[in-house]
């Protein structure tokens, strides 16, 4: 039987665009072409946008996200885990925690998910060229950095040092395994892994991400940093790059919230004046410091 | 713009609507058991006059609507291989609101700014805006918890309206003063014929706007607001401040879904049948005083107490929004909010004192 | 395309695992030969069965429900099926509230090994739901507003069973006074106190939180006073508060008493005597009758309102005086609970009830006039214009899960977020369904509607079935359980229903 809601095709029917570009609500059909399990709760969705038009002009800078959707299930924001520099797909990373992502956790090769993107605002890359750039990551917020990280490899002339420090509670709990390995073999960045307990053969540090930090102490000169990841770790890390001298706009991250729209009109994903899904999500330190404390 | 007043008879009222909307469905008020709210009219029906419990928002803005259908198809070449189709078809059905006060129709102003002029364009609240003439009846009386003039509206306020109707003289000599205030309003009057108002009538019209505007002001001086902004981000760490503003909140929505101003919503999927194969997206209105509004799957919860999410409610309407939107108050003071509540919570309580200076240091 | 589409109804069976599943089983082993309209849905046991799949089966098109488990004493879980068998039985005496035929609905119990029994269960059944017909919708009934043009309530007011006199204005300050006394010497050990004060205008109390001395200052009590306060309870967990209460909204604090929704330690009760509080509505009427033209404004307020033995007098832009039985609340009509029962009471007269109170009020009355088409016209026309603003939800004292409500909850996905009539009465069968057993009728649900639909009605059908079936009446005595979290082995007013 139809649903009350389930508009007859009557005398007032229209069709309210094709996709994405014409209606920011509608999203663009996507196929996933692969699935990794990066750990437990973390799996990376690689996909395909269906037309092939839509997915060559597709466009985006590092730190945008997407709505993904899985349909009749819903909608969750990711940020586009893939960098412009490589656009054979684009890859989304999901951390399983409620209804959506559980979901999403199940798709496999072949399903079929809806994509809205690009969505919110970039890293500001003209504030970085010629910079050091000290990246901190904390478990799932390795995500975002990812994307900014291999496009300043895959530019690296712009760029001056690149400093990594990722960390995660235990071994198991660190994503992009791949990467990874990738990162601590190149001789152009320095990466440093972290784990809260480490192992016994652990070969990398152990400690908190604030604690270790402090002790690479990098420098602030002609530097930025971006980092992202849960919100207590954002608050004793950025404590940390005070602590060496960082000023408040030399303090990059990322912002999650629950979102809905993804376009600044639900009125849900506000800090004060600021929405984070076009406001945001990236803000620098000096930004959040002048909106109301409301993280 | 206006261009010359007409005028309606009272006893004309239902013919020159039924010219007026004709070819629209018209939504005029109806008293339904204790409540008064906007409903299809039938032609020829005389329309309740009174100020409906419940804003014509609903009519632009619908409870729930559909935003696309997705259907899934089995590739008949491939069994294993599905695709998937959107269907993003709405039935938008030219509409005329007859009846709404000034402080109903400039919610759509305050829709307008957000859903049409923001960086992104909302389709769906386009086409229904486009396809709907807002008739707007002036007010003659001032309700105890009437405030349009605190908040840049007014009994008399033409914004987000494309037609003014004021009501003047009495007994057999009564009727309307109608104005044109958009091109669109001006060519829907056209269409019933009406004569000219003299001037005498034009001028009971002002007078009557003058009036009402005066019974409001008597009634609860406006004060001046225009630090609010300012004081609501000063006092937004004064946890102590709030927890007294909202101790009596229930956490319900009946102020949200009242306001002519609340635009926020929710987005859901819903499947038809258990198979999966086909369902829709929905939106539907959502309130920011539920505690699931902003509620993360991980369980976090920025606005975890009533206490901070009454604080964002307040500081939307008055301190974000108009900060964003030249000034622009979201509230029209039609005071549904207060009379609505279960609890009788004081939006103007709240803004008055929050725009007090502090007496004391405000909590960190 | 099956071979009975078109002649087949849609009957949803829930069935426990152990014995009617295996009755099931058995009689298609024996291969009896049986209708085929009968959909099953298996569930470990019959208790398993929540109120809510039936009606959802039965909002949601099913022509029928049939839930079958254990015979009683035999529950593979010993006791599943005598819960079952209150929970299922108030229902049956519930669905007619909603205009659906309780001949729609059954239960039954079927041993594993009773396979022609079985046969016998679904032929009978599915007989009975074809002689009734496909089931009508709610969605198609034709809206039923009884005197929608005067705007007035369905339903004749009945003269209030006492007097309904307020004390002189001196007496009356002299016990307030009393009871702000007892108040302040309480409130140093108490987070707050909750009580009510002067509103937005001279018509409105509002809830009052004190908690110094000069707070208390501000306490008022009288006709006013309609808010029930013990809403507020829950929500302190820990914390020692204290609350003002009337008679009525006594027996919500006993209610979360009884179910340990606040501990005994943690609330200190205060009250008087009351003699009735006003139904807004009614005063509102009142005031705007006298503005020509179907008012053309928002309520105008009278400047002062005051307290005159059986009067209200009202002083402003009208002058009225109007009598207290003619507007306060449909509860105060029939109360017989006008003194708190528990708590720090300020002495004083309250009018005595003349008679006892009627089994059915006045709305109930209404409701239980109209044919079962009637009240799916009438439910469907009063649903239209809800908002799902729940505020009747968190209006009510009894509503401690309001965060968590399954009406908005993804897991478990009870409903959709659509505005249609289907999904809003859903959530009024899920409230009244919880509340069964639990509801003091406090009137707050349909106080609080912002859109006047009386969602009371429903609950006082509700609590009919639980006085009729358990003899028992919520919110009287702290020690007693709730009957639907309780069971009897012999129960006394549930009779075997012959399938």
């Amino acid at each position: 039987m139809p649903d009350a809601i389930t508009p007859q095709a009557g005398a007032h029917a229209t069709t309210l665009g094709s996709g994405f570009t014409d209606n920011p609500y509608l999203p663009d059909v996507a196929t996933v072409l692969e699935t990794v399990q990066e750990t437990p709760a973390i799996k990376t969705l690689r996909v395909r946008i269906d037309d092939p038009a839509r997915m060559e002009a597709f466009r985006f800078n590092p730190g945008q996200v997407g709505q993904l959707s899985l349909f009749g299930v819903g909608e969750s924001t990711f940020v586009i885990n893939s960098p412009p520099t490589r656009m054979d797909y684009l890859q989304f990373s999901i951390m399983r925690a409620g209804e959506v992502t559980a979901a999403l956790h199940g798709l496999k090769p072949g399903d079929k998910v809806g994509v809205r993107a690009p969505l919110g605002n970039w890293f500001p890359l003209e504030n970085m060229r010629g910079k050091d750039i000290v990246f901190v990551g904390g478990g799932i917020g390795m995500a975002p950095l990812r994307t900014l990280l291999l496009y300043m490899l895959d530019n690296r002339a712009d760029y001056g040092n690149i400093t990594l420090l990722y960390g995660a509670r235990t071994p198991g709990d660190m994503a992009f395994r791949d990467d990874v390995q990738e990162w601590l073999a190149r001789t152009d960045m320095q990466a440093t892994l972290t784990v809260d307990q480490a192992p016994e053969d652990w070969p990398h540090r152990a400690g908190l991400i604030p604690h270790v930090l402090l002790d690479l102490a990098p420098s602030n000169a002609n530097s930025v940093a971006v980092l992202c990841g849960p919100p207590i770790m954002i608050k004793f890390t950025v404590e940390a790059l005070k602590k060496l001298h960082f000023a408040d706009e030399q303090i990059y991250t990322t912002l999650e919230r629950r979102m809905k729209c993804g376009i600044g009109i639900c009125g849900r994903c506000n800090i004060g004046t600021k929405y984070v899904c076009v406001d945001g999500p990236v803000f620098t330190y000096a930004e959040l410091r002048d909106l109301p404390n409301e993280l | 713009m206006m261009s010359f007043a007409r005028y309606i008879a009272r006893g004309e009222l239902a013919r020159a609507l039924d010219d007026m909307a004709r070819g629209r469905v018209t939504y005029a008020p109806r008293r339904e058991g204790d409540a008064v709210v906007f409903r299809p009219r039938a032609e020829g029906e005389e329309p309740l006059l009174a100020r409906a419990t419940v804003p014509p928002k609903g009519v632009i803005f619908p409870q729930s609507e559909r935003l696309f259908a997705f259907i899934r198809e089995k590739d008949p070449n491939d069994p294993g291989h599905t695709t998937v189709r959107l269907d993003s078809t709405v039935d938008i059905e030219p509409a005329l609101i007859f009846g709404a006060r000034p402080c109903d129709a400039r919610g759509f102003h305050i829709f307008d700014r957000v859903y049409l002029n923001g960086p992104h364009r909302d389709p769906y609240y386009a086409a229904r805006r486009e396809a709907t003439v807002v008739v707007t009846l002036a007010c003659t009386k001032a309700g105890s918890t009437c405030f349009c003039h605190w908040t840049g509206c007014g009994p008399a306020d033409t914004t987000g309206s494309d037609i003014l109707l004021t009501p003047v003289g009495v007994g057999n000599d009564a009727g309307f003063v109608a104005v044109a205030v958009t091109e669109r309003g001006g060519a829907v009057l056209e269409r019933a014929n009406l004569p000219e108002a003299d001037t005498a009538r034009a001028d009971a019209a002002q007078a009557v706007h003058a009036a009402t505007h005066a019974a409001l002001e008597a009634q609860s001086p406006a004060p001046d607001l225009s630090a609010t902004p300012a004081r609501l981000l000063e006092r937004f760490p004064d946890t102590g401040f709030w927890r007294d503003m909202s101790d009596k909140c229930l956490s319900c929505g009946a102020c949200t879904y009242l306001c002519p101003t609340c635009y926020c919503f929710n987005i859901t999927d819903e499947n038809d049948g258990g198979d999966g194969m086909r369902g829709r997206r929905l939106r539907s209105w959502d309130n920011c005083m539920s505690s699931l509004f902003t509620r993360e799957a991980s369980g976090h919860n920025p606005r975890m107490g009533k206490a901070l999410r009454l604080r964002n409610r307040v500081g939307h309407k008055f301190s974000y929004y108009p900060q964003l939107h030249e000034g622009v108050v979201s509230c029209n003071g039609c005071g549904r909010c207060i009379t609505g509540c279960p609890v009788s919570v004081d939006i103007r309580e709240m803004v008055v004192r929050a725009t007090e200076a502090n007496e004391e240091t405000p909590n960190a | 395309m099956p071979v009975l589409k078109g002649k087949e109804l849609r009957v949803v069976g829930f069935l426990c695992n152990w014995c009617s599943y295996g009755g099931a089983d058995t009689a298609g082993v024996g291969r009896f030969s049986q209708p085929t309209d009968l959909r099953i849905i298996r569930v470990p046991c019959s208790g398993r069965v929540d109120p809510m799949f039936v009606v959802k089966a039965l909002l949601g098109g099913a022509d029928g429900v049939l839930v079958s488990g254990c015979h009683p004493r035999d529950c593979h879980y010993s006791q599943g099926n005598f819960y079952a068998r209150r929970r299922l039985e108030t229902l049956k005496n519930f669905l007619p509230a909603l205009g659906i035929d309780p001949d729609r609905f059954q239960y039954t119990w079927v041993s594993a090994s009773e396979g022609q029994r079985w046969k016998n269960v679904v032929s009978n059944f599915v007989e009975k739901v074809h002689q009734l017909g496909h089931a009508p919708r709610i969605e198609e009934a034709t809206p039923y507003l009884p005197l929608a043009e005067k705007g007035d309530t369905p339903h004749a007011l009945r003269a209030p069973l006492r007097p309904l006199s307020y004390p002189a204005a001196g007496t009356l300050a002299a016990s307030l006074e009393q009871l702000r006394d007892k108040i302040r010497a309480a409130l140093p050990e108490l987070d707050c106190v909750i009580g009510w004060q002067q509103g937005f205008d001279a018509l409105h109390a509002t809830p009052l939180f004190m908690r110094k001395p000069e707070d208390v200052d501000k306490l008022t009590w009288g006709p006013l006073n309609v808010h029930n306060l013990a809403t507020y309870l829950p929500q302190f967990k820990n914390r020692k508060v204290g609350v003002v209460v009337k008679g009525c909204d006594s027996r919500s604090v006993i209610e979360l008493l009884q179910e340990k929704l606040v501990e005994p330690d943690n609330v200190r009760v205060f009250g008087m005597p009351c003699e009735g509080v006003v139904d807004m509505t009614r005063v509102q009427k009142t005031l705007d009758a006298g503005n020509a033209d179907g008012a053309m404004c928002a309520d105008a307020a009278p400047s002062s309102v005051g307290v005159d033995g059986d009067s209200l007098s009202f002083e402003g832009e009208a002058t009225a005086r109007l009598k207290l039985a003619d507007v306060v609340a449909e509860k105060c009509r029939t109360c017989d609970t006008p003194v708190p029962l528990l708590g720090d009471v300020v002495e004083g007269n309250a009018s005595a009830p003349a008679g006892p109170a009627p089994d059915a009020p006045p709305s109930l009355e209404a409701l239980d006039a109209m044919t079962p088409e009637q009240r799916r016209g009438f439910w469907r026309a009063q649903m239209d214009r809800c908002l799902r603003c729940y505020a009747c939800r968190n209006a009510c004292p009894m509503c401690v899960c309001r965060d968590h409500c399954i009406a908005e909850s993804r897991d478990p996905h009870w409903t959709t977020q659509e505005g249609n009539v289907r999904e809003k009465l859903q959530f009024q069968v899920i409230h009244a369904l919880h509340l069964a057993g639990r509801c003091t009728e406090c009137g707050e649900c349909q106080r609080a509607c912002p859109v006047n639909i009386p969602v009371l009605s429903l609950k006082q059908w509700m609590n009919r079935s639980v006085r009729t079936l358990f003899d028992y009446r919520a919110g009287v005595d702290v020690n007693a359980v709730p009957p639907l979290l309780a069971f009897a082995v012999e129960e006394k007013n549930i009779k075997e229903h012959g399938l």
